[in-house]
């Protein structure tokens, strides 16, 4: 095609969606390198040595970009990056990697290089791109916390768990509770301006309004608890919940709850069964046992082992519903006296801690201890029963 | 296996040294060049210090604008489809970018706006100034230089490298009494926690607990987060004000804010149900002083000052909608996500218009 050109992608991997209406010279062309491992960046090639020399690199951005601009359309200002002179073409290397899929409008102006300036020449453009990810939904709800099928009345929290890492935005607006007549218990879930994700984005906490759960006060008694004691609700996680890469889920999620009464009591850790290890010199887990479901997250921290003042190093299992907690050390058990800690900041799935409900504002005791209190129950290992 | 089960009569309750000391902990980092896993709340100090919160990486850091504060066009000028034109210095579209706060320096009076530009936890922090010219500039974050001060960790129990999936979230940040002041909560210990840093950085507090007696929820609530405050002086005491979820207004004397403590607040309004207050500031207008809260579904609320230090203190359930010192609605600004005081008669505000777009807009402070 006469007076136009194709840029041309380097690596196979990289898309070249170029046409371009140019000069009758073939010899500039605008091509998208995609190394392996680096960043993309978009060359002019076929200039001259005399006008590469001419580049100097102290132009300010207004000035580079109007030789070469790279941006999102031919109306938006270029993107932020960096020029050079690199393997004999001019380079422009983006602040931040290309969007698979996007297309970028690149245009190359020869009237503006520094004095030779290629004879008849006019400003030629491209679009780039890299190639799209695949569109396909992968991405899966894996497991909502808590995991029981009864949950009560006063449930504080849920933790949402997916195969990958998912977008920033906030999962309120695609997680509703049905109720038995496939109504949308409206206000549920506590919105807020901020987003719970764990640092891997493949977490998400959702809480329940704790003014709707917490009796007796304004929200509470205009509007009840989102969840009725004896009936059962259906979540369901909308598959429109985007992940990383905008692509909906591969599926909504749907899980019944059966709402049991609420459960406004302080954990008691005399009501625990401790199962000690059964052998000195073995690896077999400790195992503890409570009386309800505990709150998965708590439960990955807040309970530990210690031998004397040394904490024991070991693995955690959390199964049966958050009501079963193992722990596997790394190197085998010693004969003796250990300790099961339990810090006083472990809940139950309705907010209750060791010794204060979630209904009891006890706000009267001033704690002057940042830290939580620690419970120490001791076992001993070599022993079929605990030396308490 | 047998099991058994644990008396508590028999069961030794300690303290143990285990778990880190109460006393401020030395977690800070200084160089060139912070690496910020995310960015925002921002907080400007008086001599143009740029505090910021990562709250994917649990630390403030302090930025040194350097000479990359000036330049600018003195102020800050409205941009309309600001998210359209940050994500195009981006490459990349406004879906893909969520701007996290918006700071006014206290020189300059240019305007500060932090940016996440991608999605899921590779997402970019990205820094731009907005001067009073309009024009855009990116303010290389790998050229400042910085001082970093770590949130304290989690307590847990000890016992080995174990996956933790805890967030803690900043919610929002303020510089008074040589402090900078963080509010902010995680999802695992759901309660609301101020914690004071000294500037320059040497140390965080372990946070104070912070109670509210709620009124419209008649009660104490310890797990309200704080959504946005304000340092304020009253009677010259200094204070912060602090709005909380679903909407009581409380003052805390900043004395009292000792680390490992638990305050609590007086209540002093309650602004309705259903409610989160996104930002505050306090202006001076015709010799009158205001408190000015963008809220999320209540809009803009204006609220003379004046009652402040003898406002009665909300202590019994509040059975209206609102209550306590009283407040005009602004009508004339909508959308408000973002507030900030540009100078003595002017806002600078984020706004989201009807098709979910934002502006970044100066607007008379009403």
């Amino acid at each position: 095609m006469r007076g136009s050109f194709r840029a041309v992608a380097v690596m196979a991997s990289a898309l070249a969606i170029a046409a371009a209406c140019g000069p009758a010279s073939s010899t500039p062309a605008i091509r998208l390198t995609s190394p392996q491992g680096g960043p993309a960046y978009v060359e002019v090639t076929g200039l001259s040595s005399d006008v590469l020399d001419a580049l100097r690199p102290d132009r300010t951005a207004d000035e580079w970009s109007a030789i070469l601009r790279v941006a999102v359309s031919d109306e938006a200002p270029g993107m932020l990056g960096s020029y050079s002179v690199a393997d004999g073409a001019l380079r422009f290397t983006p602040l931040y990697p290309l969007d698979p899929g996007r297309e970028y409008r690149v245009r190359f102006d020869s009237a503006r290089l520094p004095g030779a300036a290629v004879p008849g020449a006019s400003a030629i453009v491209a679009t780039v791109g890299e190639p799209a990810r695949d569109a396909t939904p992968s991405t899966v709800v894996t497991r909502v916390y808590p995991t029981s099928d009864i949950v009560p009345e006063n449930l504080l929290r849920m933790y949402v768990e997916f195969s990958g890492p998912m977008g920033r935005p906030s999962g309120i607006p695609h997680m509703s509770l049905l109720d038995e007549d496939g109504k949308e218990i409206r206000g549920a879930f506590l919105p807020l301006d901020y987003e719970f994700w764990s640092p891997d984005h493949t977490r998400f906490t959702a809480f329940f309004d704790p003014g709707r759960v917490k009796d007796g006060i304004l929200p509470n008694q205009e509007m009840g608890r989102a969840l009725t004691p004896g009936k059962s609700v259906t979540l369901v996680i909308s598959r429109e919940w985007r992940d990383q890469y905008g692509r909906p889920l591969k599926e909504d999620f749907k899980r019944v709850l059966r709402v049991g009464p609420a459960d406004e009591h302080p954990l008691d850790t005399a009501s625990w069964r401790i199962q000690p290890p059964p052998a000195v010199g073995g690896r077999d887990g400790l195992v503890v046992i409570f009386p309800e479901p505990l709150d998965h997250g708590l439960l990955m921290r807040a309970l530990g082992v210690r031998r004397g003042a040394e904490a024991v190093e070991g693995d955690i299992a959390i199964d049966q519903a958050e009501t079963r907690w193992t722990f596997t050390p790394r190197e085998p058990w010693r004969g003796g006296s250990y300790e099961l800690l339990a810090l006083d900041i472990l809940e139950d799935v309705a907010g209750n801690q060791i010794g204060r409900a979630f209904e009891v504002d006890n706000f009267d005791t001033v704690d002057k201890s940042p830290n939580p209190k620690t419970i120490t129950i001791p076992f001993t290992v070599g022993s079929a029963r605990a030396n308490h | 296996m047998s099991y058994f089960r644990v008396k508590l009569g028999l069961v030794t309750l300690v303290l143990v040294a285990t778990l880190a000391p109460s006393s401020a902990l030395q977690v800070t980092h200084t160089g060139q060049g912070p690496t910020l896993s995310s960015i925002g709340p921002l907080a400007f100090g008086p001599d143009g210090t740029l505090f910021t919160a990562d709250n994917q990486g649990a630390a403030i850091f302090a930025l040194d604008l350097g000479t990359l504060a000036n330049g600018g066009a003195p102020g800050a000028k409205g941009l309309d489809a600001l998210d359209e034109k940050l994500a195009a210095l981006l490459g990349t579209g406004a879906r893909e970018i969520s701007v996290t706060d918006l700071a006014v320096h206290p020189q300059t009076r240019n305007a500060y706006v932090s940016v996440m530009r991608g999605q899921g936890a590779g997402a970019a922090p990205v820094l731009f100034r907005i001067d009073g010219a309009a024009a855009i500039t990116n303010i290389p974050l790998q050229s400042l230089k910085f001082q970093k001060v770590e949130l304290p960790n989690a307590p847990d129990a000890g016992g080995g490298a174990r996956t933790n999936p805890r967030t803690q979230v900043v919610t929002d940040m303020a510089f008074a009494d040589g402090r900078l002041w963080v509010a902010g909560l995680s999802n695992e210990e759901f309660a609301s926690k101020l914690r004071a840093i000294p500037y320059p950085f040497a140390s965080v507090d372990r946070g104070v607990s912070v109670e509210i007696y709620h009124g419209n929820h008649r009660a104490v609530e310890t797990r309200s987060p704080v959504n946005a405050f304000v340092p304020y002086t009253l009677n010259n005491q200094p204070y912060l004000l602090a709005g909380y979820t679903c909407t009581p207004l409380v003052k805390f004397p900043i004395g009292d804010l000792k680390a490992g403590a638990k305050v609590r607040g007086t209540t002093i309004g309650e602004f309705g149900a259903g409610n989160r207050v996104l930002d505050m500031i306090v202006y001076n207008k015709g010799g009158q002083e205001f408190l000015l809260t963008a809220n999320n579904s209540r809009g803009v609320m204006k609220i003379p000052t004046k009652n402040f230090a003898n406002a009665a203190p909300i202590t019994t359930p509040v059975e209206s909608e609102t209550g306590g010192v009283p407040f005009e609605k602004v009508t004339s600004m909508t959308g408000i996500e973002q507030l900030d005081k540009l100078d003595d008669n002017t806002s600078i505000v984020i706004a989201r218009n009807s098709s979910g777009g934002i502006s970044l807009k100066t607007l008379p402070l009403p």
